[in-house]
């Protein structure tokens, strides 16, 4: 479903810094998978290419065999609101719009029935359990309400990819395990491909696969075992193993 | 949801974001519709009031329109400026080009539509009151009375839906997508260090002392030749000052550590050159405008106080009657006449008259020259109340020209050197040199003893002068029949000085109106342009605020900074437009050899009084807004 293929990024400036080198990855239609990574380690910068956001200095991104960086601009604003979802940190709700308004917003730019919109937002709130505060104003809603609004919002339209960077950064604990239940819900129940960024290794212990990235570069990855519990153990390994200076150590001898 | 229910709802629940851009569109319809008030009154359609007002008139409602379109056009531009993130977003969310265009136009449409309906609204409230301050600004004779202003109406109307139309339009097609990633970090990006370059930074003094040095200094007719190329030279060194010379001196500051690390210093200059860097281009714009308002302003107002004073110079007294002519019937019955009319207009006069005498002096630079008899003069001067002069027997005295005459000051004393040769060939040296109007004469002449005087040769010419000093009658009468009266001798040959006064305000009431009219127009959007770039920073001065809060700001010191901050704003394009105004109007003193000061004091001190008032109100409202996000 997804294929990132040699993709490097550089950004130009004084002193040019590569951000990202030489990463492969793919992801199968329905996956969950899991980015994770220190501070810096490039893993959003990954994401945005994906998501269109930024473009590879060299490498492509294949969604469904097509390259999206090939389109023209309007060809990619309609790609991004048919075929894409995104979840913030931030929310990025509109605080102008209520959060039906917010939900239904990638319909409402592609032009739909007013009907039809009413429908899918009833729907996808149901099943959020966000029915409640659809009239609300942004301001008037916790975190956690507003990242389902987030996901509503990224899922109302049936995206083939759900995006989603450090979508439990800005929460608590008990936001975070909600969101973080709704989104394997909507992963197992609609099929839905997905592909998380995330410092939270509990969060990450969610997903199918978590890859590893670290300097730009691939790290490592593990699967999800029998159990969430030993996945999030192993996330936890990995990451003591990859984080601190003890770099000159490699992990086959700490092992 | 629709596409447009999305829009509209974007901008109704999003005041406080478009309510500046709202209200400066407002205020710019507003002045053009009780401009386009006026230009359409009744007593203006019909032909009563002269061609040349409402000639003035549609000009300066072209000009108003031209500058509205300017001011929106730019107004806009900076609010998209602000906007980047949220457009950003929406890109996400698969926003296409088109679609963002299109939002932009509604919006723009939207707002311009209100705008304009109560622009005009708001125009009709203070349409009475503006119509009174015309009325005894214009010198109409007639009342312009309250009318329903329907031509104005729908011109108005017409005329900025279509400039909110072409601005729509153009501004959506200048809105540049560019990556998604540079608007989506639009918040974030840090701008680095701005530079300025020491060498741009000293040409910028250079310039601006230059410019001042050169306006202050050259005189008389020098100051036209010099006009162009200080203007061309001062506006350089503004843009200098703002973008090289005001960034190198904040750095300057910000090194010396004894000054930077005092107490709120550090806070306040910390980003004062980011700001001042980014409110370059917007200061510079404000200052020229500004400094064109200032200086147009109070050359008009210098003008006018400058001819009246002429005009009263020259003829001093109530009524001047002057004839070259010898025949005596004529002018008894002239002066009979004159008589007449004062009697029937209820003016009681005290009168005199003389012969004045003109005379051939060798050197003297003029074909002829004034020469009067003490006794004479005197007479006079116990008329206007002036002082007596005592000439002895071997002497004259010379009055110099007057400041209507333009020559260079150092010439007004040519007749100090030119003695005056009697009959008999003996010499008379001037011995002092005084300045008064007591005579009718704009040039040079001397004062001579009554024994003097007559050792004379024979005049060459001879002028009948009769004057006449009113001491009772009401000024209306005076005018009236001073009105009379200059219309019905051939020109030249009597004066009304009340009525002349009354002639040149009644021409340059409209002129002085039009000018004032654009020159506010011009002031307070400048205002509003500094309005807009101090919003477009509250966002990050609340976060600023708030994280140096959290560390220890007394609210006390929490103003002080804001004010400083504000203050530096509100006054540094403001307080360079009134150094530009008031050297501007120094050279014209100078042009004209007249004083000014309490000309251009009056004007540019009514222009701080209203920028001051204006910085306390924006000052309160945006203190409040980064008060509430702290506390």
């Amino acid at each position: 479903m997804l294929q990132v293929n040699n993709v490097s990024k550089v950004y130009e400036g004084k002193v040019a810094f590569r951000a990202l080198s030489e990463i492969n990855l793919s992801i199968e239609k329905g996956e969950f998978v899991g980015i994770m990574g220190p501070s810096g380690s490039g893993k959003t910068t990954l994401l945005n290419m994906v998501a269109t956001i930024d473009e590879p200095t060299t490498g492509e991104v294949l969604i469904e065999g097509n390259n999206p960086h090939s389109l023209s601009r309007d060809e990619l604003a309609k790609f991004r609101r048919r075929e894409l979802g995104f979840v913030f940190q931030e929310f990025n709700l509109l605080h102008t719009l209520t959060v039906e308004e917010n939900i239904v917003l990638p319909l409402t730019l592609d032009g739909k029935r007013v009907k039809e919109m009413k429908q899918k937002a009833a729907a996808i709130a149901e099943k959020l359990s966000i029915s409640s505060i659809l009239t609300k104003r942004t301001h008037e809603i916790s975190g956690g309400q507003a990242q389902r609004a987030a996901i509503a919002r990224a899922m109302i339209h049936q995206p083939k990819l759900l995006l989603a960077d450090e979508p439990t950064g800005n929460l608590d604990s008990k936001a975070s395990k909600d969101v973080m239940e709704m989104l394997a819900y909507l992963n197992e129940q609609e099929k839905a491909t997905m592909m998380l960024v995330t410092h939270d290794a509990q969060a990450a212990s969610y997903a199918d696969r978590v890859i590893f990235i670290r300097d730009g570069k691939f790290y490592s990855e593990i699967h999800h075992g029998k159990s969430r519990q030993t996945f999030f153990q192993s996330i936890i390994d990995t990451l003591s193993l990859m984080g601190g200076d003890d770099s000159d150590f490699s992990p086959i001898h700490r092992q | 949801m629709t596409f447009r229910q999305f829009t509209v709802n974007n901008v109704i629940r999003n005041k406080r974001l478009y309510v500046a851009y709202f209200l400066s569109s407002l205020f710019t319809v507003m002045v053009f519709f009780t401009f386009a008030i006026f230009a359409f009154h009744p007593a203006f359609m019909d032909g009563s009031i002269r061609g040349e007002v409402l000639y003035g008139m549609s000009i300066a409602g072209g000009i108003i329109y031209i500058f509205s379109f300017f001011f929106v056009l730019y107004s806009m531009s900076s609010f998209l400026q602000s906007r980047k993130k949220e457009f950003g977003l929406l890109m996400m969310q698969g926003m296409s080009t088109k679609q963002v265009r299109l939002m932009v136009f509604m919006e723009n449409m939207l707002i311009g539509f209100f705008s304009t309906l109560g622009g005009i609204l708001l125009g009709l409230v203070f349409a009475k009151a503006i119509l009174l301050f015309a009325e005894n600004m214009l010198v109409i004779d007639e009342t312009l009375n309250f009318y329903f202003p329907l031509w104005a109406i729908i011109i108005t109307f017409v005329s900025f839906i279509v400039l909110f139309l072409f601005i729509s339009l153009f501004v959506s097609f200048i809105l540049r997508t560019r990556k998604l990633i540079d608007l989506i970090k639009a918040d974030k990006q840090s701008k680095g260090e701005p530079k300025s370059s020491v060498i741009l930074a000293i040409i910028a003094a250079i310039l601006l002392a230059a410019g001042y040095a050169t306006a202050l200094y050259v005189e008389g007719q020098g100051v036209l030749l010099a006009m162009l190329p200080v203007i061309i030279i001062v506006i350089i060194g503004t843009y200098l000052l703002f973008t090289q010379l005001s960034v190198y001196v904040i750095r300057q500051l910000k090194g010396n550590k004894r000054f930077f690390w005092r107490k709120t210093n550090m806070v306040l200059f910390s980003d004062l050159s980011f700001r001042m860097k980014d409110n370059a281009r917007t200061f510079f714009m404000v200052a020229i405008i500004s400094t064109v308002a200032f200086s147009a302003i109070g050359s008009l107002y210098g003008l006018q106080s400058f001819l009246t004073k002429e005009v009263k110079e020259m003829n001093p007294y109530t009524f001047t009657y002057s004839n070259y002519e010898s025949d005596d019937s004529l002018i008894q019955e002239h002066t009979r006449t004159v008589e007449e009319t004062l009697n029937k207009y209820d003016i009681q006069t005290e009168t005199a008259s003389e012969e004045l005498n003109y005379f051939e002096v060798e050197n003297s630079g003029r074909p002829e020259v004034l020469i009067s008899k003490e006794s004479e003069y005197n007479r006079f001067a116990a008329l206007l109340g002036e002082e007596r002069v005592d000439v002895g027997k071997n002497e004259a005295v010379v009055v110099g020209d007057s400041s209507t005459v333009m020559i260079g000051a150092e010439q007004k004393e040519r007749l100090m050197d030119v003695p005056i040769v009697l009959e008999n060939g003996e010499r008379v040296h001037p011995s002092r040199l005084i300045s008064t109007v007591v005579m009718p004469e704009m040039f040079s002449y001397y004062i001579v003893a009554d024994e003097t005087f007559d050792a004379l040769p024979d005049p060459v010419e001879t002028k009948t002068h009769i004057t006449w000093q009113a001491t009772q009658g009401s000024e209306e009468a005076i005018i009236e029949a001073g009105g009379v009266l200059q219309n019905q001798f051939s020109p030249g040959t009597f004066s009304a000085i009340d009525y002349s006064i009354y002639t040149i305000n009644k021409s340059f009431g409209p002129v002085l109106f039009i000018g004032l009219f654009i020159g506010i127009v011009f002031f307070v959007s400048a205002g509003s342009f500094l309005y807009f770039r101090l919003y477009s920073d509250l966002d990050q001065d609340k976060m600023k605020f708030k994280s140096i809060a959290k560390m220890g700001l007394t609210e006390k010191e929490l103003k002080k900074v804001i004010n400083r901050q504000t203050a530096l704003l509100f006054f540094a394009p403001i307080v360079v437009a009134l150094l530009h105004g008031a050297v501007a109007l120094t050279a014209l003193s100078n042009l004209f050899d007249y004083n000014l000061v309490t000309e251009s004091a009056l004007v540019l001190g009514l222009f701080a009084f209203i920028q001051i008032i204006y910085f306390i109100i924006v000052r309160h409202f945006y203190t409040k807004q980064i008060r509430s996000a702290i506390y």
